[in-house]
């Protein structure tokens, strides 16, 4: 579902171009080539990959870089980019072990809390300071591991005895894996933010066309700072699944989340530059990339081998998005 | 906007701050050290007056490299007439390769290093031989004997043999055995890859077999999801072969996470206290094989020595050895309450 057009009646709308057409037919392609992985991997692997566990399985984890996706997907909507989000993901999870005397409930809250205040860190550096989001989220990419490493004193915290925290990444809600409900949720959150609020309408107007956006009354700076908000809690989010499916709160994790989440978006069809998201599409996107990794590993293919096919496909969704200009 | 100037100069003196709050000065003091054996080649000696040494490693992005760079900082120290510049924290060969370049303009009497990719440091450890100042290799190999005076390393190919040899008898030679790396491609994996199936060759020929065998990077988060990618395929595993211990701690949570910790055991390496713990009460984590980060300490006290022209007491040659590879013991419920003090 792309961005719906400026409707009328609440205050002010937009005339946004809608660009309905073209976000379909890439998600459309995504529904297929998500399809063509589960035929292949039903004939090459047919004992382990079409399992009902199995699949449980990447959707369990497909939700960690999943929820990180789905906050990439704003930042990108507004043309920005956040290369941070792999290593705010280890600064947030080693936030919340610092608390791990405290009880599951101080751990989540510790983790959102870095993540708010790191993903606030860019969030003022871009919007207010002026800084271009590569460099900024760049330095954030470092600085948010320095502080990892630092304030774990390098070495992971267990989480042994937090169940609740456990719970998030390894518990199940009628058979369904609590990681991916999280998901789940966040995907309709953020789909009815983006595509039935007004907020999620500015969101890819300042991504369109900043300049109009703004003379048509948008608060452009709030926007641009909240989209790097959000993308922090999402951080905050996932170090609490994955933490949790770890059992232990270690600096070293989160590395490269920020590529596949940006893959992800992409693959899904939003637009790089700005201007056009769609959130199923990120979903599609971050399905496609999880049951790709499984299925390679299932069939223990080299590494490489998974990095040429998913670069492969990255290169594809773009040129399709280019032919449809 | 002067806000924003204001803002650049805070963040600016913030770093600074931090540089110097987070710099490193060890002690030095005049050690009227006499030499005892003269050495003979073309570094000179110094037998008063503080050895300075320069330090470099990779970034350190997991706990074996951590404890690297702590070692060395807490051997000299200790050692007291040891002045230690450390340039450490970058990921990519280059960046070290300018660091190191910028430790050697320093003049430095020694420099300990653990190269990122020895191949790509080479020239630059050259350079400093080459400018009188002899250079201790810590664990990845230079190729070139000029580039380097000592080599202090650990046993990765012993590692994977003494693995195989493990493997081999507690499976008494029969099962489905699961390989997670470390990072593919480089020296350390590929011999503790090696040393394993060779073993096992050797021991069992086709007995043992190895079902799966997938890199994870030296980190838990991708040791977790491999492992449980592989679980879902094999439905019968006796036993696991991970490289590195910290990365195991991923693995044992997929393993645990799909109850299956009855089914099969696992083996690490490197020997961090974590791993010691669990081996110590016993069930899923069997064994693991010391890769001790001890070996930069070891290194430092050798750098101190060659610059004093000095040996090994215990050996009767005059000069520090040049090429010395630490033993990779194999740690398990029976021993390893002797070596926990060498956790890290």
């Amino acid at each position: 579902m792309s961005t719906t057009d400026a409707a009328s009646g609440e205050g002010r709308s937009l005339p946004i171009p809608k660009p309905r057409g073209r976000i379909q037919l890439q998600e459309y392609a995504l529904v297929g080539v998500v399809a063509l992985i589960l035929i292949g991997g039903a004939i090459l692997e047919p004992d382990s990959f079409l399992t009902t566990d199995n699949m449980l399985n990447v959707l369990r984890q497909a939700s960690v870089v999943g929820v990180l996706a789905i906050g990439m997907t704003f930042v990108i909507a507004t043309g920005g980019i956040d290369l941070s989000v792999g290593s705010m993901v280890a600064a947030a999870a080693v936030a919340g072990g610092q608390l791990v005397d405290s009880g599951s409930a101080a751990f989540v809250l510790g983790a959102l809390a870095m993540g708010i205040v790191l993903g606030g860190i860019n969030a003022s550096a871009i919007a207010y300071g002026r800084v271009v989001p590569f460099i900024a989220t760049l330095a954030m990419f470092t600085m948010a591991r320095g502080l990892a490493l630092w304030l774990s004193d390098k070495t992971p915290v267990s989480l042994f005895s937090l169940d609740g925290v456990r719970w998030f990444g390894n518990g199940e809600v009628i058979g369904i894996p609590s990681a991916a409900i999280v998901f789940l949720a966040v995907t309709v959150f953020a789909w009815v933010l983006l595509n039935r609020t007004r907020y999620g309408r500015y969101v890819v107007a300042t991504g369109g066309n900043r300049e109009a956006a703004r003379i048509a009354g948008v608060k452009v700076r709030w926007i641009v700072f909240s989209v790097y908000v959000i993308s922090g809690i999402c951080a905050g989010l996932a170090a609490i699944l994955v933490s949790g499916r770890l059992a232990s709160a270690s600096p070293i994790i989160g590395n490269l989340y920020e590529l596949d989440a940006i893959a992800a978006v992409v693959i899904g069809g939003s637009a790089l530059a700005g201007g056009r998201a769609t959130i199923v599409g990120t979903f599609l996107g971050v399905i496609t990339f999880a049951l790709i990794f499984n299925l390679l590993t299932l069939m223990d293919l080299a590494v490489e081998i998974q990095q040429i096919t998913k670069g492969l496909i990255i290169l594809a969704a773009v040129l399709v998005q280019r032919r449809e200009r | 906007m002067s806000i924003k100037h204001i803002a650049g100069a805070l963040t600016l003196s913030l770093a600074l701050g931090v540089a110097a709050c987070g710099g490193d000065d060890s002690g030095s003091s005049d050690s009227g050290d006499d030499t005892t054996k003269e050495a003979s080649g073309s570094t000179a000696t110094k037998s008063e007056g503080p050895v300075k040494i320069a330090f470099s490693a990779p970034g350190a992005d997991h706990g074996w490299m951590a404890a690297i760079t702590e070692n060395a900082r807490d051997e000299a120290e200790k050692l007291g007439d040891v002045e230690l510049k450390a340039a450490e924290g970058v990921t990519d060969s280059a960046a070290q390769a300018d660091q190191v370049e910028t430790l050697i303009a320093g003049k430095p009497d020694a420099l300990v290093i653990l190269p990122n990719e020895p191949d790509a440091l080479m020239p630059v450890a050259q350079k400093a031989m080459a400018a009188g100042i002899p250079v201790i290799d810590v664990d990845r190999e230079f190729t070139e004997q000029g580039a380097f005076r000592a080599l202090i390393t650990g046993d990765n190919y012993g590692i994977g043999y003494q693995a195989g040899n493990y493997f081999a008898d507690e499976l008494k030679c029969s099962g489905n055995v699961v390989e997670i790396q470390g990072i593919a491609g480089i020296p350390v994996t590929e011999q503790r890859s090696q040393g394993f199936r060779d073993a096992l060759k050797r021991k069992c020929q086709d007995g043992v077999k190895i079902v799966a065998s997938q890199p994870a990077d030296f980190v838990p988060d991708k040791g977790l999801s491999v492992m449980e990618n592989i679980l879902q395929a094999q439905k019968d595993i006796d036993a696991v072969y991970t490289h590195d211990d910290d990365m195991a701690e991923g693995v044992v949570s997929a393993i645990q996470n799909a109850g299956r910790e009855d089914e099969m055991f696992l083996t690490g390496a490197g020997g961090s206290k974590a791993a010691m713990e669990q081996i110590k009460e016993g069930g899923l984590y069997r064994a693991t094989f010391l890769y001790n980060p001890s070996m930069s300490a070891s290194a430092i006290r050798m750098a101190r020595l060659i610059v004093r022209g000095q040996g090994f007491e215990e050996l009767t040659e005059p000069e520090v050895p040049s090429k010395i590879t630490v033993p990779a013991t194999t740690v398990t419920k029976d021993n390893v309450d002797d070596v926990m003090n060498l956790g890290f």
